[in-house]
């Protein structure tokens, strides 16, 4: 009686465990697809505007003061300059041409070092106290990109931490950030590099005269994906797993579809050029250039030299060049993340072709060493 | 599934070359001087060469560097004094915004004379108006210009053999400090192609210098184990990583990694302090932006030797080394976490495996009971 009840209470929690799971399993898929893909677009933007707001925040005063410090001093360098002219004017008189000349332009000059000494501490150019605000280089866009171009190791340097916190927080910033913007890479990258392919495998191999090797490339990959699922519900795992690791490698040995690497390239070309028209467009670049800092960001490097938008800086709000130029930015990384995820593919794939043709050669031949063969791979 | 399908390649790769390792210590001693004798080339080749191939190839970049930004035309000197004038010339580079500022200020100080000649001398208040306006024009047009690249060096000055060697460095690590600019068309074009083939030298050298650093690093690492700890137990540690890793070997744990990578910051913090007069703030502040190739560049350590024009060498070399030392110390770290961080989900993986199977077996067991009883 009692173990008849016990059952039956097992089987009703079994039932509803079922349920239960069946749920959990799609909870937990949907935060997997969260978090593997748009949650990580989410992760990126979402750690960059606390970025931002915290530089901003941190930057923001301190900096706003430096600044009313750099306009006091070029002010008094400017009327000292003029003392000292009338100084001069007063001492030679009119009558002195070419006295008058020397000294005066001893003066420019060295005014020219004092200012250009002020832009070196952190003078812009804003020459009245009541304009800092409006021009302030830490407004929350250009804390964005600030945050931005740490995260994704650019580093631009036309906006940089002068406070102490500023500096700490850059560093403790960075070393988070730089691990979730390389998984956000990769992530993305794959996936692009996946749809890219699968309609790659559309378009140019279906028309392509049907050749066999799209009919046989495009169905393992599906079969694959459809098997997928079923291990979670499958009883013999050991024996599903197996399985799917002999149609993947199969897939991945016989033929897998691989774009090739001229298209990769193709891709990343047409987007630097893409990128430069628009830029050049927008900021009065010309092309080259345009391209010029579109490689450069693109490539991490960043100079700094040439950035767009100082009306980014300027700007209080958002407006559309920021926006455009933040997505360029994180859209293109994950694209060449992407050319570079089927170009490695390609590789590899061609490789190990080459290699087993050769191996064929040398069985055939009879005079038959492995380790030549496969050394190279390492 | 990309994961395991990303890994699938490098774990097969990894057992050949084991297995070719093997094989190779059992033939006779003629293939061993053979093997010995290719293994030393491929050393050479790989992680020698690959280091001797990214010095080599930052020097000649200086070099074109040097050339390309400082060349003049032949009719440089026309064109020069033409500029002093007129703002129509044909001057490239960094020559643009001297001729400029050069022309600002003949302009002002013409027109100071201007002021002072017209104006009457006596009449103070408005002479001073005046030339604060003149002054006023003349630091928004440097302001401009410096903007728009002047910083007051000609090229010659710019482009020392020290400071085109940072520069190359800054593009082919991606680090890019951006103290340095290309100015002239083909420097741009020049650093574009720079980068294209740059690049990739310095994946293979930063990829080589990973593994030879995290060889080292594991040896001395099992070396000191081995030295502190009694025998016994290592034969039992090396027996479980055999079990659970399939190759006898210690694993070095992630914290040992961040250890030798702070250590080296603070050391590159203190010696930067120390020789570029930088608090250790801002010393740790480059360090860490460095390494990290964010390169925001308000800081160079370059910038004090350009400005001692005696070319004090000995400190560049050790800066260059430092950071290229930095890239494969961040690189053998990166190989010794993935590694552990594989150990570790290999063992989680059959932790879940086992969990699961007991699962399993526990619902299997229940649903057989209850068939019989109903």
């Amino acid at each position: 009686m009692e173990r008849k009840r016990s059952s039956r209470h097992r089987q009703r929690y079994r039932k509803r465990k079922t349920t239960c799971d069946k749920i959990k399993d799609f909870i937990r898929e949907f935060i997997a697809f969260m978090f593997s893909n748009v949650g990580i677009i989410g992760l990126v933007v979402g750690y960059t505007i606390c970025g931002a707001f915290m530089f901003q925040a941190i930057e923001g005063t301190e900096a706003s003061d430096d600044r009313e410090e750099a306009i006091k001093d070029i002010h008094s360098a400017r009327s000292k300059t003029r003392d000292r002219l009338w100084e001069i004017t007063q001492k030679f008189n009119v009558l002195e041409e070419e006295a008058w000349r020397e000294q005066a332009a001893s003066e420019v000059l060295k005014f020219q070092m004092e200012v250009i000494d002020a832009i070196n501490k952190g003078y812009d150019g804003v020459d009245d106290v009541k304009d800092l605000s409006e021009t302030s280089q830490w407004s929350f866009s250009g804390a964005f990109l600030y945050s931005l171009t740490v995260i994704t190791t650019i580093g631009y340097g036309n906006v940089a931490p002068k406070t102490e916190w500023g500096k700490v927080a850059t560093i403790f910033y960075a070393i988070i950030g730089m691990p979730l913007f390389l998984l956000y890479l990769s992530n993305i990258g794959d996936i692009l590099a996946k749809s890219f392919k699968w309609s790659y495998a559309k378009c140019c191999l279906c028309r392509g005269c049907g050749s066999n090797r799209d009919s046989r490339s495009v169905s393992p990959e599906n079969s694959v994906a459809v098997q997928v699922p079923e291990i979670i519900d499958e009883t013999d795992e050991q024996y599903e797993e197996s399985h799917i690791e002999s149609t993947l490698g199969d897939s991945v040995k016989d033929d897998t579809i691989t774009v090739p690497v001229t298209l990769c390239l193709a891709i990343m070309v047409g987007y630097v050029c893409g990128g430069a028209i628009l830029f050049s467009k927008w900021e009065d670049w010309d092309f080259l250039d345009g391209s010029y800092f579109c490689f450069i960001s693109l490539s991490t490097i960043g100079f700094g030299d040439i950035v767009p938008g100082d009306q980014i800086y300027a700007s209080k709000g958002l407006d559309m060049s920021f926006i455009f130029c933040s997505m360029y930015l994180m859209l293109g990384m994950a694209i060449i993340a992407m050319c570079f995820n089927l170009m490695q593919e390609e590789v590899i794939h061609k490789f190990r072709s080459c290699v087993k043709a050769v191996k064929n050669c040398c069985s055939c031949s009879g005079a038959r060493d492995d380790d030549v063969d496969t050394a190279p791979i390492e | 599934m990309t994961q395991s399908g990303a890994s699938v390649p490098v774990t097969r790769s990894s057992v050949r070359s084991r297995s070719s390792g093997g094989s190779s210590s059992e033939v006779d001693p003629r293939e061993k001087v053979k093997a010995c004798c290719r293994k030393l080339v491929e050393f050479m080749f790989t992680q020698v060469g690959v280091g001797g191939l990214v010095v080599c190839y930052a020097i000649v970049g200086a070099f074109a560097f040097q050339h390309i930004e400082t060349a003049k035309d032949p009719k440089w000197e026309v064109e020069w004094h033409k500029a002093q004038t007129s703002p129509d010339h044909n001057l490239k580079g960094a020559w643009v915004q001297l001729a400029a500022v050069k022309r600002l200020t003949n302009l002002t100080a013409n027109k100071l004379w201007d002021v002072t000649s017209s104006e009457n001398v006596f009449n103070i208040t408005t002479w001073k108006k005046s030339t604060d306006m003149i002054l006023h024009e003349f630091q928004e047009g440097i302001v401009d210009s410096v903007k728009k690249g002047y910083d007051g060096r000609e090229p010659e000055d710019a482009w020392t053999l020290p400071a085109a060697l940072m520069f190359c460095l800054s593009i082919f690590t991606m680090i890019g400090y951006g103290n340095m600019v290309p100015k002239t068309t083909w420097g741009k074009v020049a650093t574009i192609l720079y980068a294209v083939f740059g690049i990739p030298v310095y994946i293979l050298y930063f990829m080589n210098m990973g593994k030879v650093f995290a060889n080292c690093f594991r040896w001395i690492y099992r070396t000191m184990y081995e030295c502190t700890t009694k025998k016994p137990s290592i034969k039992v540690i090396e027996l479980e990583n055999g079990d659970t890793v399939a190759h006898p070997r210690v694993i070095v744990p992630t914290t040992a990694c961040l250890w030798v990578i702070s250590g080296y910051v603070l050391g590159g913090t203190i010696m930067f302090a120390e020789w570029e007069g930088w608090d250790y703030l801002d010393s740790a502040y480059f360090c860490v932006t460095s390494l990290c190739k964010i390169g925001i560049g308000d800081f160079v350590p370059g910038a004090n030797i350009l400005e001692s024009r005696s070319g004090n060498q000995t400190k560049l070399v050790i800066n260059f080394m430092y950071l290229l030392l930095g890239m494969g110390l961040i690189a053998m770290c990166y190989n010794l976490m993935r590694e552990e961080v594989k150990v570790k989900m290999q063992d989680l993986k059959r932790d879940m495996r086992k969990w699961l199977e007991g699962l399993r077996i526990q619902s299997c067991y229940g649903k057989k009971k209850s068939k019989r009883y109903h």
